[in-house]
């Protein structure tokens, strides 16, 4: 118990000897939980979950935002103020989080529509969403399905910069009666 | 390990690290034993610090003080009004805070002996602490406006300024408007709680009149100031959704009300006279009485603190967060007041709290506020603050924060931008509702 203890000390003492910001990571993430849950676990059906996604997913989105390279309603405001190293540091902090995927409860009509018109997606998020096929590409399994489809909205959105191609292509193909379904079919995924 | 040995290894884990990694630290971790930690108010704030003392340090002694068993947040309140939400879906009781290990005592805090350090209740008991949390919100200057009175907030006026019962009385009244009648919202001088709160109100008032067929009902702003939180976006939304239903009346314009009769139902300022059929006076509002009482407020009623850890500039080891303190570099407002600037100003109180009792200097704090307001279904928008150290003061961070764009490329993007954040707005409340309360 004693050695456990001291071990946590210590790799706190040295982690944070690391760090450059003045601002601690830790600092930095518990501001994150008001609009994402503790430890990134979102209760907040329009809000995502971010807790285990991917490290360079995360990191991407947050400097793209920034920069203004993708369009975001709200979130690009928040990162003008931190620094890339800040971003970097967030990224890795809520990539070690376990993944906790939020499984709804959807119709089973709902599931077998959202699964049919899912195909496209599986390439690169896997069958179920929680395989992605690379570090770039977040986890989908249990997110939850409203801010989903409001991404997928903002995909389908002709003029809006969202820099990702291939996702703007899909989005764009599904037929506008599936999308709410596909987005319900991966949040009702527990694994 | 002995608690001399055990004491130093903490000492140096905080000294390398910001008190927030205590999140992650293990529970046998503290420096005095059982430091005991009372939070007077349980709102945002004050809900928001007595959970993350008890995540940051298990051992703490953390005691809350509230007067009601049930929370109702006025975030998203104004929509209860028009009917477009549910006063249930405000409200939370104190549970998941007492499953984490926290005492939670429904009494009234009646005052504080900062001397003495402890807090003494109107059930009879007396607190002690080492370090207190005081997040008592806002009590009302009902002499502010002559003519209204607590009295006539609790029957036939309510202000509605605070969330719960008279939220109900004021849809209620709202309900029973026909066509053609006006509705006064009187606005006092800033600061106040909620800066945009009172426009989201006209507007939900609004919406309601809208969608009862009442075209030719109209809302009447009556402002004791000359400008307003997010303004741009409020005259877009009300020219796109309200046309020539909502009147904003500025100080200088004669907006500013000073008396009211309630037999006739007027309100005035030194040049207008606003005769309304339901008249909703917001009174103007100081820090919460029990702050005043212990001497921690300045000469306008707000509490002064140190900015970069929330501790009151007139006194030691009381921390004073959310609507109550004075805080930032903003004109006016300092930081606005609201539910997520008391959230982030709690978790830096408990950072610094925690790093006090451990003898070590504060960890450098991160304030940042996200505030939503929803004019119709499907329309809201956004004010992003964030505050940071530079040389040693906190300042706002002016290349990031703002507001939402009033005009965007095309008309899509535009209609996208207010859909995407009317729903933000309440997965907002649902997240930070429950990294306070949960």
């Amino acid at each position: 118990m004693r050695n456990k203890m001291l071990m946590a000390l210590v790799t706190i003492g040295l982690a944070a000897s690391s760090a450059h910001a003045a601002t601690s990571t830790e600092n930095l993430a518990s501001t994150c939980n008001a609009c994402h849950g503790l430890n990134g676990v979102s209760v907040g059906p329009t809000m995502p979950s971010i807790g285990g996604l991917p490290e360079a997913y995360l990191k991407n989105i947050m400097l793209q935002w920034k920069s203004g390279e993708r369009y975001s309603a709200t979130m690009g405001r928040h990162f003008k103020g931190y620094s890339d190293a800040e971003i970097a540091a967030l990224a890795t902090h809520f990539s070690k989080l376990p993944w906790v995927p939020v499984v709804q409860k959807v119709d089973a009509k709902i599931i077998a529509q959202g699964k049919d018109a899912s195909e496209r997606c599986e390439t690169c998020h896997g069958a179920t969403g929680s395989e992605p096929d690379d570090d770039e590409t977040p986890k989908i399994n249990g997110q939850w399905a409203h801010y989903m489809h409001m991404e997928m909205l903002k995909y389908r959105t002709e003029s809006l910069k969202m820099p990702h191609k291939k996702m703007r292509n899909n989005s764009k193909k599904l037929d506008e009666a599936d999308v709410e379904a596909v987005a319900k079919y991966f949040a009702a995924q527990p694994k | 390990m002995n608690p001399i040995n055990r004491r130093a290894f903490i000492k140096a884990a905080i000294a390398a690290a910001p008190a927030s990694a205590f999140l992650t630290l293990p529970s046998t971790a503290h420096a005095a034993k059982s430091a005991r930690i009372v939070v007077v108010g349980g709102g945002f704030g004050g809900a928001t610090a007595a959970k993350y003392l008890k995540l940051m340090d298990s051992n703490l002694d953390v005691t809350l003080v509230e007067r009601q068993k049930m929370y109702t947040s006025c975030p998203l309140s104004n929509e209860v009004i028009s009917g477009h939400g549910k006063i249930e879906d405000l409200q939370v009781g104190y549970d998941g805070l007492k499953k984490r290990g926290i005492n939670v005592i429904f009494d009234d805090a009646v005052s504080i002996d900062a001397g003495k350090k402890t807090v003494k209740l109107k059930g009879g008991k007396t607190l002690n602490y080492d370090a207190l949390v005081l997040s008592p919100g806002v009590d009302f200057n009902y002499a502010g406006v002559e003519g209204y009175s607590e009295e006539l907030a609790n029957s036939t006026h309510p202000h509605a300024w605070k969330a719960g019962p008279q939220t109900l009385a004021l849809k209620k009244q709202l309900e029973g408007m026909k066509d053609g009648q006006t509705f006064v919202l009187t606005v006092p001088p800033g600061p106040f709680r909620c800066p945009p709160g009172p426009y989201e109100r006209a507007s939900q008032v609004a919406s309601y009149f809208k969608h009862h067929g009442m075209n030719k009902s109209k809302v009447i702003i009556a402002d004791a100031n000359d400008s307003f939180s997010k303004k741009g976006l409020f005259e877009q939304a009300w020219k796109r959704q309200y046309p020539g239903m909502i009147e904003w009346v500025a100080g200088a314009a004669g907006g500013k009300i000073v008396k009211f009769d309630a037999k006739t139902n007027t309100v005035s300022s030194d040049f207008n006279d606003y005769k309304g059929d339901v008249v909703n006076i917001i009174p103007p509002h100081h820090a919460g009485a029990i702050a005043k009482n212990a001497g921690l407020t300045n000469d306008k009623g707000w509490c002064p603190v140190d900015m970069l850890t929330m501790e009151s500039s007139k006194q030691k080891d009381i921390y004073v967060v959310g609507d109550a303190c004075l805080h930032g570099d903003l004109p006016v407002y300092g930081a606005p007041k609201s539910a997520h600037s008391a959230a982030t100003q709690a978790k830096v109180a408990c950072g610094a709290i925690i790093a006090k009792l451990n003898g070590v200097a504060a960890p450098e704090p991160f304030f940042v506020n996200t505030c939503y307001s929803i004019t119709a279904p499907e329309w809201g928008f956004s004010v992003v603050h964030i505050y940071r150290v530079k040389d040693g003061k906190l300042v706002y961070i002016a290349e990031a924060g703002g507001i939402s764009p009033v005009n965007m490329e095309d008309e899509a993007q535009l209609v996208l931008q207010r859909k995407l954040e009317s729903e933000y707005a309440i997965g907002w409340l649902k997240n930070i509702m429950a990294d306070a309360f949960a």
